[in-house]
């Protein structure tokens, strides 16, 4: 049964992989960015302005967003990662946080807290498309919001796809070894000659990136958003993310997102315990798998059992 | 598919079955599932608590008339778009219900109410007040108050009482709710040409409004009007009044809490707001509802709770005239509602599906809230 409920939730879920791919990225140089939140709206709201005022198309604007919120990212990137830890954290908590305030005060071009509605629903254009070509969706035997919820998914799934595959390479790459090394000695590294500056903010842009394409992608999948979108909280729940799914392997931030999605759904049933149990989870997952649920011993040995041929030195 | 058209043949069979098992003399009540999305877990529980609880006390009243059966499914949106869109999701395609009533918050209804439409779903806000809700497309009613009929009905009343020819104002400018009811107010100030004298902002969660307030003294208005919800505009009534701003304040619905008057005391006296609910109102039907209320709760319900109570009855109001559990003659049914007598007073849809009714004008006079004439 395709059931719009369930597509939901699954197009959440991988806007969420998205997002956590984004702060796994930048994580993976070893710098703890809090600011994901405020390149997601700048992405979001970039989109939404050119395909509302502008009357752009959805894929223009969805490009822009994200160009938009790289070079933001390279602009912010470059003084910032002067700065470690704790101070890069709250340093780009507070660019999270300007950017929300500028979009509250810009209201001649926001509206402010009253946020944006009405923006191009992915779904619904599509459809309206299909519909001018003389198609209909009673033509695969689906109801219009059937369609249109399957419509989403199928794009987001491809596009996840397709950055997981992407980055799976760019890990496996020279480049991808330059971020481990930064990760693990970032003095060592740099004495081996790699560039730590350029491999730095190439990783803090692209989370950048991603980041801001995901908030575009958000966007055109509730149809409105408001600064209320994107405070703080959503910056945290970005990185746990991938601090709770594995912020070591790929599949970690993919892991996390999908399992915290899914679990205040599953847990609807308990009506007002169901954050309480979710909050539980987290402090216990963080007692006993500080590092994540997944690392790479643990995927090895999945590998391992799967592959039954396979080494298991694991 | 084929499994529930099966399902939905059995049934009607069994309901056909029993419709004739039971004794003609009286008509099976017209039976159907409405879902709810309400915030349970979150910031806004204290919402949902209220909406939640008036809806169950009107479901145990109409079903135990017996004209109607009417099952309520209950989602949590904690507050969130994204939650309150899965929600509706489910109401709408895995549990089939026939109309929705909620979500709490208008940023919410901004992102379902689309969804509903486009599924032909009927859904009525009941604490959504923020402009072009019912807009949204014909599927989506409320039966709260918008912002810009209750602050008109304040402002004009105090500007004739106290011959009001300049405000001050401040408003919350982070908040969906408090900025649109500032919309609301400037709009009014300018139609009723009154001379603003400055425009302040403050932001959720601020303790500190001094500097705001000092600036409002020294253009001294006579009056001011404030956008906020009952949190922070305790604490500015408070601050205003130790500063010596003793000018009426005239507040949006979020100011319109008893809550007020327990946080700022003597201070709160003068604020006049504009309100759907009035709990001391002298009517049989407001008196016996609140009595009902407190017995089943603890206490008094307040605008949520009344709102929900009303709601819930004006679906069954439109589900009586719809006659059986069908979306599209529900939504008929419900905007044809006119004049049905509420808690809140008498209530219609207009055209556009949003509300026609006489606010409550209120001023917080000895410590508790009076009607202001």
């Amino acid at each position: 049964m395709i059931n719009p409920y369930y597509l939901q939730i699954a197009s959440f879920i991988l806007i969420n992989i998205i997002l956590g791919l984004s702060i796994y990225i930048t994580l993976s140089t070893g710098q703890l960015s809090l600011g994901n939140a405020g390149f997601m709206s700048i992405g979001a709201y970039t989109s939404a302005l050119l395909t509302v005022k502008v009357g752009l198309p959805m894929v223009a604007g969805i490009l822009a967003g994200s160009l938009l919120a790289f070079l933001i990212g390279i602009l912010i990137g470059i003084p910032t990662l002067r700065l470690q830890g704790v101070y890069l954290a709250i340093a780009t908590l507070g660019f999270g946080e300007v950017v929300r305030v500028l979009f509250i005060n810009w209201e001649s071009l926001t509206s402010g807290a009253v946020g944006i509605a009405g923006i191009p629903h992915l779904g619904r254009t599509m459809l309206a498309g299909l519909q001018e070509r003389g198609f209909s969706s009673e033509q695969w035997g689906l109801k219009n919001n059937e369609f249109i919820s399957l419509t989403i998914f199928i794009i987001l799934l491809a596009i996840t796809v397709l950055l997981l595959a992407f980055f799976s390479r760019l890990f496996a790459s020279r480049v991808g070894r330059a971020f481990r090394a930064i990760r693990l000695d970032e003095k060592a590294a740099e004495a081996m000659g790699i560039h730590t500056t350029y491999y730095k903010i190439l990783t803090f842009s692209m989370g950048a990136l991603l980041a801001g394409f995901a908030g575009a992608l958000f966007a055109h999948v509730t149809g409105y958003i408001s600064p209320a979108d994107f405070t703080y909280h959503r910056a945290v729940e970005i990185l746990v993310f991938a601090v709770f799914g594995g912020s070591e392997v790929l599949w970690g931030p993919v892991f996390g997102a999908l399992f915290l999605t899914v679990m205040p759904e599953m847990l609807r049933g308990m009506s007002e315990y169901r954050y309480f149990i979710y909050g539980t989870i987290l402090v216990v997952m963080m007692v006993f798998r500080p590092q994540g649920v997944l690392d790479q011993p643990l995927l090895d040995r999945l590998r391992g059992r799967r592959g039954g041929g396979g080494d298991d030195a694991a | 598919m084929r499994k529930i058209s099966k399902f939905f043949l059995t049934a009607s069979i069994l309901a056909l079955v029993l419709a004739q098992a039971i004794p003609a003399a009286q008509a099976a009540p017209v039976a159907a599932k409405i879902g709810v999305i309400s915030i349970i877990t979150g910031a806004g529980a204290a919402y949902g608590e209220a909406i939640t609880n008036g809806f169950k006390m009107a479901r145990d009243e109409l079903n135990a008339k017996g004209e109607v059966k009417i099952e309520l499914l209950i989602e949590d949106s904690s507050g969130k778009q994204e939650q309150a869109l899965a929600a509706a999701q489910k109401l709408i395609n895995s549990q089939q219900v026939t109309a929705i009533l909620g979500p709490t918050l208008s940023t919410e209804m901004k992102v379902v109410g689309p969804e509903a439409n486009a599924s032909g779903v009927p859904i009525m806000g009941t604490s959504t007040t923020a402009a072009g809700i019912t807009q949204i497309g014909k599927y989506v009613f409320r039966n709260s108050l918008p912002e810009s009929l209750a602050i008109p009905a304040s402002v004009k009343k105090a500007v004739a009482k106290y011959n009001i020819k300049s405000v001050a104002m401040l408003y919350g400018n982070d908040d969906v709710f408090t900025k649109s009811g500032f919309d609301s107010m400037k709009k009014a100030a300018t139609d009723l040409g009154l001379k603003v004298t400055t425009i302040e902002e403050f932001q959720k969660g601020q303790a500190d409004y001094k500097a705001q307030l000092t600036k409002i003294k020294a253009t001294k208005p006579d009056a001011v009007f404030c956008s906020a919800l009952y949190e922070e505009g305790a604490v500015i009534l408070s601050q205003a009044r130790k500063m010596g701003i003793n000018q009426p304040f005239v507040g949006g619905n979020g100011f319109n809490s008893p809550k007020v008057i327990d946080i700022a005391k003597e201070a709160a006296n003068g604020l006049v707001v504009a309100t759907p609910w009035f709990a001391d109102k002298n009517d049989p039907q407001v008196k016996a509802f609140v009595q009902k209320y407190e017995k089943a709760y603890g206490k008094k319900p307040d605008q949520f709770a009344a709102q929900a109570y009303d709601a819930l009855y004006i679906m069954g109001e439109a589900l009586k005239k719809a006659g059986q559990a069908d979306r599209n003659k529900m939504r008929d049914a419900l905007a044809g509602i006119r004049n049905y007598n509420g808690v809140l007073g008498k209530f219609s849809f207009d055209a556009e599906r949003d509300v026609v009714m006489d606010p409550n004008v209120l001023i917080i006079k000895d410590g508790k809230f009076q009607i202001f004439n």
